[in-house]
């Protein structure tokens, strides 16, 4: 924005330079920006985010380099509502992809945001587990997603990040995702003696146990969950649509084809 | 040849958790026992339970033998994993009286089993 301010200056300054009457001129540009109508088409949806087409391209072609820099572990590539790269990996390179994408001087992703668990539980691999990492030279983000189920141990990242030891505490006690070499792999969220792990999609809404403060033995006990009523289940769904805005909104992911097929798509 | 092609595709090559076989896992099982049993009479101290030594290691042994029909190698190492994590979480006294007493289950009634204590419950 500065910048464009900055050129805008410059040109009316060049102006100034080679026509004479300078001011009129240049307050009529600066009132034509300001109130000229804006374009019907472009308004017509203010509330659904355009994706950035410059962003777009150049994160497709950045995933294309990851896909052909570590095609051992990347399996897709894709873009998400328009503009959001993520890399799809295969569980046992989450080390290896994070430390490249730290460490390459191209990409820099040396902050993570978060680490979030998805439970799919019609999926052979039931668990996603998002790496959400940001690149702060570059002013980027991107997703390093993996999958994993209740038994598999996927690796921790700890040793390349710091910042993933809580998170991934966080993964292990609402899913029950086992991080191996974790330094410090216990619960976060959870009551001591809590059994299960509450994000699971078959773990129920209200929980299996209930406390209460006993005044016989003075002290909480813990109890078999009891309702007066059952559970109801809400049918959430309404008759109409909810967001007609989004109809033909970004599609939720398109994959970025790897450079070779890209290449061949244009000839 | 067909055979072994079959046994191959039944058998899925998994990522193990710590042990790569079935003794492994067995002595892993026995070890987490071992360090539990030794404990126990300091949980009784630290804690202050009203419950005797005896009982806190009949509770561990039927704890443990709760899960006696598991094979499963890496269910086993989960299993441990999770009793080494309690067991820290006991030891380093981050627990509290009640999270200990929670094992005995006293405030609940045991379920009904004959049919005239089922039918004054209300329960079928």
């Amino acid at each position: 924005m500065a910048a464009l301010i900055r050129n805008l200056g410059v040109r009316i300054a060049s102006a100034a330079l080679t026509a004479k009457h300078v001011v009129p001129a240049g307050t009529a540009a600066f009132r034509m920006q300001s109130t000229a109508p804006v374009d019907a088409k472009a308004a017509e949806k203010p509330t659904v985010r355009k994706p950035d087409a410059a962003a777009r391209s150049s994160l497709s072609d950045f995933g294309r380099y990851v896909a052909e820099c570590l095609p051992k572990y990347v399996q897709k590539v894709q873009l998400t509502s328009g503009d959001e790269l993520e890399v799809l990996i295969a569980p046992e390179g989450v080390v290896p992809v994070l430390q490249f994408l730290k460490d390459h001087h191209q990409a820099q992703f040396t902050n993570l945001v978060d680490i979030a668990g998805v439970d799919v539980p019609c999926r052979k691999y039931r668990f996603e587990v998002v790496y959400n990492i940001l690149s702060l030279r570059y002013n980027a983000r991107i997703r390093v997603k993996t999958y994993t189920d209740e038994l598999t141990p996927l690796d921790s990242a700890c040793e390349v990040h710091k910042a993933a030891n809580w998170y991934e505490r966080e993964i292990w006690d609402m899913y029950g995702v086992f991080f191996a070499n974790h330094p410090d792999l216990r619960r976060i969220l959870t009551d001591y003696g809590f059994e299960g792990h509450p994000q699971r999609r078959d773990f129920p809404l209200s929980g299996y146990v209930e406390l209460r403060y006993d005044d016989e033995k003075k002290r909480v006990v813990c109890e078999p969950l009891e309702l007066a009523q059952e559970f109801r289940k809400f049918d959430l769904s309404a008759p109409w649509e909810q967001f007609p805005n989004f109809r033909n909104a970004n599609p939720p992911a398109e994959e970025v084809q790897p450079a070779k097929a890209a290449a061949g798509a244009k000839k | 040849m067909a055979g072994r092609e079959a046994v191959k595709r039944a058998v899925q090559q998994v990522r193990p958790i710590l042990s790569v076989d079935r003794e492994e896992a067995r002595k892993r099982a026995l070890n987490l026992y071992k360090a539990w049993y030794r404990q126990i009479p300091y949980i009784v101290m630290d804690y202050d339970i009203p419950m005797s030594i005896e009982q806190c290691r009949s509770k561990l042994r039927e704890e443990f033998v709760k899960h006696r029909q598991v094979t499963d190698i890496r269910v086993i190492d989960m299993l441990v994993i999770k009793g080494q994590m309690e067991l820290k979480e006991t030891v380093e006294i981050w627990k509290q009286k009640g999270h200990i007493m929670r094992y005995w289950k006293e405030s609940q009634d045991p379920k009904p089993t004959d049919f005239l204590s089922k039918f004054i419950q209300g329960v079928n």
